[in-house]
C-alpha cells in the first residue's frame, strides 16, 4: 500500500512551493486508475448477462441498473485526484488517515484471521475460536500466559455454548468432531 | 391511545424488559470502549437476535443504540477519548472539567441532558412517525424512488471526509445490493457462476465486517496508545445552578439534534458537532468554552442523543435509515419479516409503540446505570485490547456464520473487513456503504415499476410534485457542499468591509 506521498505526479508535499500549485493528488490518482480498472471488469461482466425478451424485461433489461450505477462511480471516480482542490484544508484534510503506511502488524493481524478462517473447516468452529484467541493477543504483544490460556479456554466455550445450545447454531465439528452438541 | 397502550404492554414482560437492559449495558459498554460504537455492537448483536421475537429484539437493538450515544461521553470525559464518535465534542468541554477535579459534575451533565434530549426526541417522534407515515401512504413507486435517491443524496452530507467518497461507496453499496438473481427477469448479475452469490450478498457478513473487522484491524496499528485516565470519580447530578444554565441549551440541542436526526443518512455525530457550536454561538461566555463550560457539554450531549430518537422517524416511518445504527435496526426489522415503511405503522401500529416505549426505558435506565456505574464503566478502558479485539473477533466470526451456517459467508465478513479497512484509510466510509446496500433493493424495484408505469418516459417523473419536491432537495443535498464553500468565500471575501 503506497502511502500518500509515494505515488505522487504532481503534488508532492516535500516541496511546498510544488504543492500549493498541484491539480493532481497522486494516491487518489492511482485509486482512480484502481476503481476504473475494477469498473471496466465490472462492465464487462454486465455484457456476459443473459438477454431476455423487451416483453419479459419491461423496457428494463438486468443490465441497465448495474450498468447506470458502474457509470456514476466512474464519473464520480474521475472527480477524486482533483478534490483536494475544493476542500478548505486541501490535501491534509484528505491525507490524514493515509500519512502513515499500513504498519505490518494491520496486514500479519489480516493474515491471521484469514488463515483462522481458512483452517475454520478443517478445525472445527471451536477450536478455531481457541486458535484465535490464544494466537492473536500473543501477536499483538500479549506475554501474560496466565492471562491469555484461561482467556482462550473460557470465553470460546461461553460463546460455542450460547450460540449451539441457545440458539440452535450449527458449528462445525472439525477433524477432531468438536461440535458441542 | 388502546395501540400506545397495546405497544407498551408488549414489553411488559420480564425477559423482554431483561433484554432491553441487557441492551443498555452492552450500549454503556461499547460506547465508553474507544474503538468499539453502538454500530458495531448492533451488528454483531444482529445474528444473536434472529432468534429472539421481533418485539424484545428490535427492543434491545434500540435500547443498544440509545445507551451506546451516552456511554461514548464517559470516556470522553474522563480519558479525552471519545468512546464513539457523537461524544467527540462532548470532550471539548468535558475532559478540561474532569481535568479540574469536576469529573462527577461532567458525567451527571452528560448524563442529565442526554436523557433530557432522548426524551425530548421520543415525544417528537411519537407525534411524527404516524404523521410522516400518513403522509408516506401516498407514496407511489415514483415517490419512493424520488426518495430514495435523494437519502442517498444526502450521502453528500453525512460526516466524513469528503462528499465525493461518500457518494462512491454508496453507489457502490447500491452495486453490491444487485448482485444475485434479478427479480424481473430471473437473470444472474455478478454471481460468476457461484451458487453461493444467487441469492446475493447478504447484510450481516458485510456488515459485521465493514464495522467491527475493519476496526479490529484499525486497532492493530494503534496497541502502543495509551490514555491517560481520571480515576476519582463521585457523580454528581447538575445543581440548581447548573439546570438554570444548561436548560435552553437541551431544549435547542434537542430541536437540533432531532431534526438532524430525522433526515436521512444524517446520525448523532453531525448532530453533536452543530449543538456544541450552537451552544457555543448562544453562550453569553463564548471564552470559557474548552474550559469545562457545563453548556459545552450540555448542547452535544442533549443533541446527540436527541438524533437517536429523531433517526427512528424515517427508519419506521419511511424504511429509509437515519444513521448507520438505524439502518442495522432496519435490516433487523427486514430479517424479521417486516416490511419498514407506512405498512407497518397501518398493520402494526403497536408495534412502533413498543420500540417507542423501549427506547424511553432505556433513557431512565441508562441515566440510572450511567450515574451509578460511571465508575466502572470508566474502568472497562482497562480492558486490555489485547483480550477484547480477539473477543470482538471471534464474536464477529461466529455472527457471520450464524446466520445461515456458511463457511461462505464468514469469507464475505472477511473480505468486507478488508476492502472496509483500506477504504476508512482513504476516505470512503463504511456508514454509506451500508446505507447503499440497503437502500440499493428499494432504488432499483421502485425505478423499475416506475419505468413500467411511465412506458420507459422518463419525462412523466415530474408530475408528481412530491417527486420534484425530492428532487430539488436531492440536488441541493448534492451540491450543499460546493454550494456551501462559495457561501462561505462570499462572505469571507465581504467581512472586511463590514464594520
Amino acid at each position: 500500500m503506497q502511502g500518500p506521498d509515494s505515488g505522487s505526479t504532481v503534488s508532492d508535499d516535500k516541496s511546498e512551493g510544488r504543492s500549493k500549485f498541484s491539480l493532481i493528488h497522486g494516491t487518489d490518482l492511482w485509486l482512480t486508475l484502481i476503481i476504473l480498472a475494477v469498473c471496466g471488469g465490472l462492465y464487462y461482466v454486465t455484457t456476459g448477462f443473459d438477454e431476455v425478451s423487451q416483453l419479459l424485461a419491461q423496457n428494463l433489461p438486468p443490465e441497465w441498473f448495474p450498468r447506470l450505477l458502474i457509470w456514476t462511480i466512474v464519473v464520480l471516480t474521475l472527480l477524486l485526484p482533483i478534490e483536494h482542490l475544493f476542500h478548505a484544508r486541501g490535501k491534509k484534510h484528505l491525507d490524514e488517515d493515509r500519512r502513515h503506511r499500513i504498519k505490518p502488524m494491520a496486514m500479519v493481524t489480516a493474515g491471521l484471521l484469514t488463515l483462522v478462517v481458512a483452517s475454520m473447516q478443517w478445525l472445527g468452529t471451536f477450536l478455531a475460536m481457541i486458535f484465535l484467541c490464544v494466537a492473536l493477543p500473543i501477536l499483538w504483544g500479549e506475554r501474560r500466559l496466565k492471562v491469555v490460556l484461561p482467556f482462550a479456554i473460557i470465553f470460546p466455550t461461553v460463546v460455542a455454548l450460547l450460540f449451539t445450545q441457545v440458539l440452535k447454531v450449527y458449528f462445525e465439528p472439525g477433524i477432531f468432531g468438536l461440535g458441542l452438541r | 391511545m388502546d395501540v400506545v397502550l397495546e405497544g407498551l404492554a408488549l414489553l411488559i414482560d420480564p425477559f423482554n424488559i431483561f433484554l432491553i437492559l441487557c441492551g443498555v449495558l452492552i450500549g454503556v459498554l461499547v460506547g465508553a470502549l474507544p474503538g468499539l460504537s453502538s454500530p458495531i455492537a448492533v451488528a454483531l448483536l444482529l445474528p444473536f437476535t434472529i432468534s429472539l421475537e421481533p418485539v424484545p429484539a428490535i427492543a434491545m437493538m434500540a435500547a443498544l443504540y440509545c445507551a451506546g450515544t451516552f456511554g461514548g461521553s464517559i470516556t470522553a470525559i474522563l480519558i479525552n477519548a471519545p468512546g464513539a464518535p457523537p461524544a467527540v465534542a462532548t470532550a471539548f468541554d468535558g475532559y478540561p472539567m474532569a481535568k479540574r477535579g469536576e469529573a462527577g459534575r461532567a458525567l451527571g451533565l452528560a448524563a442529565v441532558s442526554s436523557v433530557s434530549g432522548g426524551i425530548i426526541s421520543l415525544v417528537i417522534f411519537l407525534l411524527a412517525t404516524p404523521f410522516l407515515a400518513q403522509v408516506a401512504l401516498k407514496f407511489r413507486p415514483q415517490e419512493y424512488f424520488a426518495l430514495a435517491v435523494f437519502a442517498l443524496s444526502m450521502l453528500a452530507s453525512i460526516s466524513g471526509k469528503s462528499s465525493i467518497r461518500n457518494l462512491i461507496a454508496g453507489a457502490v453499496g447500491v452495486l453490491i445490493g444487485t448482485v444475485g438473481i434479478h427479480l424481473t427477469t430471473g437473470v444472474e448479475r455478478f454471481t460468476f457462476g457461484n451458487a453461493e452469490f444467487s441469492d446475493g450478498i447478504h447484510f450481516v457478513p458485510v456488515l459485521i465486517g465493514l464495522f467491527a473487522m475493519s476496526e479490529l484491524l484499525n486497532q492493530s496499528q494503534t496497541l502502543t496508545v495509551v490514555y491517560e485516565r481520571i480515576t476519582s470519580v463521585v457523580v454528581k447530578l447538575p445543581s440548581r445552578e447548573d439546570f438554570k444554565k444548561i436548560k435552553w441549551t437541551i431544549l435547542r440541542s434537542s430541536g437540533i439534534g432531532t431534526f438532524i436526526g430525522i433526515l436521512p443518512a444524517e446520525g448523532s455525530t453531525i448532530a453533536a458537532i452543530i449543538g456544541y457550536n450552537e451552544a457555543k454561538r448562544w453562550a453569553k461566555n463564548k471564552e470559557d468554552f474548552g474550559k469545562g463550560d457545563p453548556v459545552g457539554i450540555a448542547g452535544p450531549e442533549a443533541a446527540n442523543n436527541a438524533a437517536t430518537g429523531g433517526a427512528m422517524v424515517p427508519t419506521l416511518a419511511l424504511g429509509i435509515p437515519g444513521s448507520a445504527t438505524t439502518a442495522l435496526i432496519l435490516t433487523a426489522l427486514i430479517l424479521h419479516g417486516f416490511r419498514p415503511g407506512p405498512y407497518l405503522l397501518r398493520e402494526t401500529p403497536e408495534f412502533i409503540y413498543a420500540i417507542f416505549g423501549a427506547m424511553l426505558i432505556a433513557n431512565f435506565m441508562f441515566l440510572a446505570i450511567g450515574l451509578a456505574g460511571a465508575k466502572f464503566f470508566a474502568r472497562v478502558t482497562m480492558i486490555p485490547r489485547t483480550l477484547l479485539w480477539p473477543a470482538v473477533f471471534v464474536f464477529s466470526l461466529v455472527g457471520a456464520y450464524s446466520y445461515s451456517s456458511s463457511i461462505f459467508d464468514v469469507w464475505v465478513m472477511v473480505i468486507a473487513g478488508v476492502v472496509g479497512f483500506v477504504m476508512r484509510r482513504h476516505g470512503f466510509g463504511a456508514a454509506p456503504l451500508v446505507m447503499g446496500l440497503i437502500l440499493g433493493a428499494l432504488v432499483e424495484e421502485s425505478l423499475s415499476q416506475s419505468m413500467i408505469l411511465f412506458d420507459n418516459n422518463w419525462f412523466r417523473f415530474f408530475e408528481s410534485p412530491i417527486v420534484v419536491f425530492f428532487f430539488i432537495l436531492t440536488l441541493l443535498g448534492l451540491f450543499w457542499p460546493l454550494l456551501s464553500l462559495w457561501v462561505r468565500k462570499l462572505f469571507r471575501r465581504e467581512a472586511p468591509t463590514t464594520p
